[in-house]
């Protein structure tokens, strides 16, 4: 992975895993329809509003860095997406599942409904739109559901499936149930799988990523 | 709301012409030509020319050389007893098919109609998807001093015209496109006919061997002994004058995605260092009212939130509530 010449500044596109898989589908599931912004490398500590060059120079020391180039691996960019939120906004969404990790059994059930506090100046709100589930190796689960929205475009993403390799699942509700694999042959030597499960507010745009972890009974 | 949805007028399909050397050398002449000693059963048929010795790592075929003969003449045929057979007969029958797509045409140079010609076939790498029209400048040396510097004529006609290959030029003495009329207002003499067809969506140049020897004595054998004689005559006719110009065209589709952020939007971020702490708060609090976003990473999704693609910026780009970003993506895939 190399840096980008920031010279001047370019944009070129490249497909993830993800758009590959669905372009080969050919379904027409690979449509771009909407787009989102992330600030992804940048650390904020880095701005300094005591700058006593004054307020042009608080955050020099961001605007000037290289960046890497893409990730084609869609877990492992556009994680900090920027949101619009109302101006005067002093505490930001933030997502509570009520888990910092999640350890499950092979072959067993958990039902996870998020939260959204700070959001719409209430302490803590399900969001109307429900929220987007992000499993990073699908295979972990038998099951990967998200119910609660039933618009026809989510149950239709719902329902597609994704077979045979170890990509990306998303899926959309208000509260996610999952079962974990009963496939032995999947952990080989190991004990334990492990994954990450990203969780992001439809509406807010808040987002929270979590371990995942499938532990083998026999 | 961290989705905004594009609006058809966001996509763009942009349709260009790229133009280029075709040569591997990427310069616009090809001025050393090379064969490869070793000797293959295709011999009697064409040869490939290279812009090296054909030992050398580099080197890539340019383009291919041979001879068709309406009767045969020029190779051995195939089996004695079936006279007027023989490889000079078949690319003969093969380019006829070609370009005319009809086994009862004859090759017609200007208001010429010839029995035999030389073809130059340039490497499908070479010339991606067609020669490009008024770039062909070819030199050949006939005996002695005599040099032949021959164009297609599209530079001198209003409407193109088309064979079953597609467009067809007539070969002229000049350069560029543009006659050299000092011979005629054609760039060619009327009795022996236009020096060949440029052929450029098949990439393909064939010879008038008539004019050629009117013009510059280079003259093909007609004997059944002399396999291979007639495109080493060319190839030395080539090699000999050092200069060969074509370019190569295609046609590139490019889809372009404008990303529009107006000023209201995107101005807070969900990143961790953009918060204090595990209750949400701003880390500064100017960025209660003045909140400043560095966007680094564009992200595409489809009415499911997939992401299907991404871009990054070469470098970070700052917004707020007093800043507009327009940012044009190309699609490269």
């Amino acid at each position: 992975m190399g840096y980008l010449n920031n010279t001047a500044v370019t944009v070129d596109a490249i497909l993830t895993a993800k758009g590959r898989e669905l372009l080969a589908r050919g379904d027409g599931s690979f449509r771009i329809t909407q787009f989102a912004l992330s600030d992804d490398e940048i650390d904020y500590t880095l701005y300094n509003p005591t700058q006593p060059s004054g307020s042009a120079f608080f955050g020099e020391a961001i605007e000037n860095m290289p960046l890497l180039e893409a990730f084609p691996d869609e877990n492992q960019i556009m994680k900090y997406k920027l949101v619009t939120l109302p101006r005067g906004t002093a505490r930001m969404p933030v997502l509570d599942i009520g888990y910092s990790s999640i350890t499950i059994k092979q072959g067993a059930s958990l039902a996870i409904t998020p939260q959204t506090l700070n959001y719409l100046s209430q302490t803590a709100l399900y969001e109307s739109s429900g929220y987007t589930f992000t499993i990073s190796d699908v295979r972990l689960f038998n099951n990967f559901n998200g119910v609660g929205i039933n618009t026809p475009d989510v149950q239709a993403a719902n329902q597609t499936t994704t077979i045979g390799t170890s990509v990306s699942k998303t899926v959309i509700g208000t509260t996610l149930n999952i079962s974990a694999t009963t496939i032995n042959t999947l952990f080989g030597g190991n004990t334990s799988l492990s994954a990450t499960l990203q969780v992001i507010g439809r509406d807010s745009g808040a987002r929270l990523q979590i371990p995942v972890i499938v532990t083998k009974t026999s | 709301m961290s989705f905004k949805r594009l609006d058809p007028e966001d996509f763009l399909v942009s349709i260009d012409s790229v133009t280029a050397t075709a040569w591997s050398t990427n310069t616009p002449v090809l001025s050393t030509f090379f064969t490869s000693s070793t000797t293959s059963t295709n011999d009697s048929y064409y040869k490939n020319v290279y812009q090296t010795a054909s030992t050398e790592t580099s080197t890539a075929v340019q383009f291919a050389i041979a001879y068709g003969n309406k009767a045969g003449s020029g190779s051995a045929n195939f089996n004695d007893s079936v006279p007027g057979v023989s490889p000079t007969r078949t690319v003969y029958g093969q380019y006829r098919n070609l370009v005319y797509g009809d086994e009862n045409a004859q090759f017609i140079f200007g208001a010429v109609t010839a029995s035999d010609f030389w073809v130059i076939s340039v490497d499908r790498a070479r010339y991606k998807e067609h020669l490009l029209k008024g770039t062909f400048n070819l030199t050949l040396t006939g005996s002695g001093i005599q040099t032949l510097k021959l164009t297609d004529n599209s530079g001198m006609v209003s409407t193109d015209t088309y064979l079953d290959c597609g467009r067809v030029y007539q070969i002229i003495s000049g350069s560029n496109g543009v006659a050299n009329t000092s011979l005629n207002a054609n760039g060619y003499s009327l009795s022996s006919g236009s020096y060949g067809l440029f052929l450029p969506d098949i990439a393909t140049i064939i010879l008038n061997p008539l004019a050629l020897s009117q013009s510059i004595n280079l003259n093909p054998s007609r004997s059944s002994d002399s396999d291979g004689f007639n495109i080493a005559r060319l190839f030395t006719a080539v090699s000999g004058a050092a200069s060969f110009q074509v370019n190569s065209e295609e046609t590139v589709t490019s889809d372009f995605v404008f990303v529009r952020a107006r000023n209201s939007e995107f101005n807070y971020s969900e990143n961790p260092s953009f918060i204090s702490g595990s209750t949400g708060d701003v880390i500064y609090s100017t960025f209660i009212n003045s909140p400043q976003t560095y966007m680094t990473t564009v992200g595409f999704y489809n009415d499911t939130n997939d992401l299907l693609a991404v871009a990054k910026l070469s470098k970070p780009l700052t917004k707020d509530f007093t800043k507009e970003a327009l940012l044009r993506v190309k699609l490269d895939f």
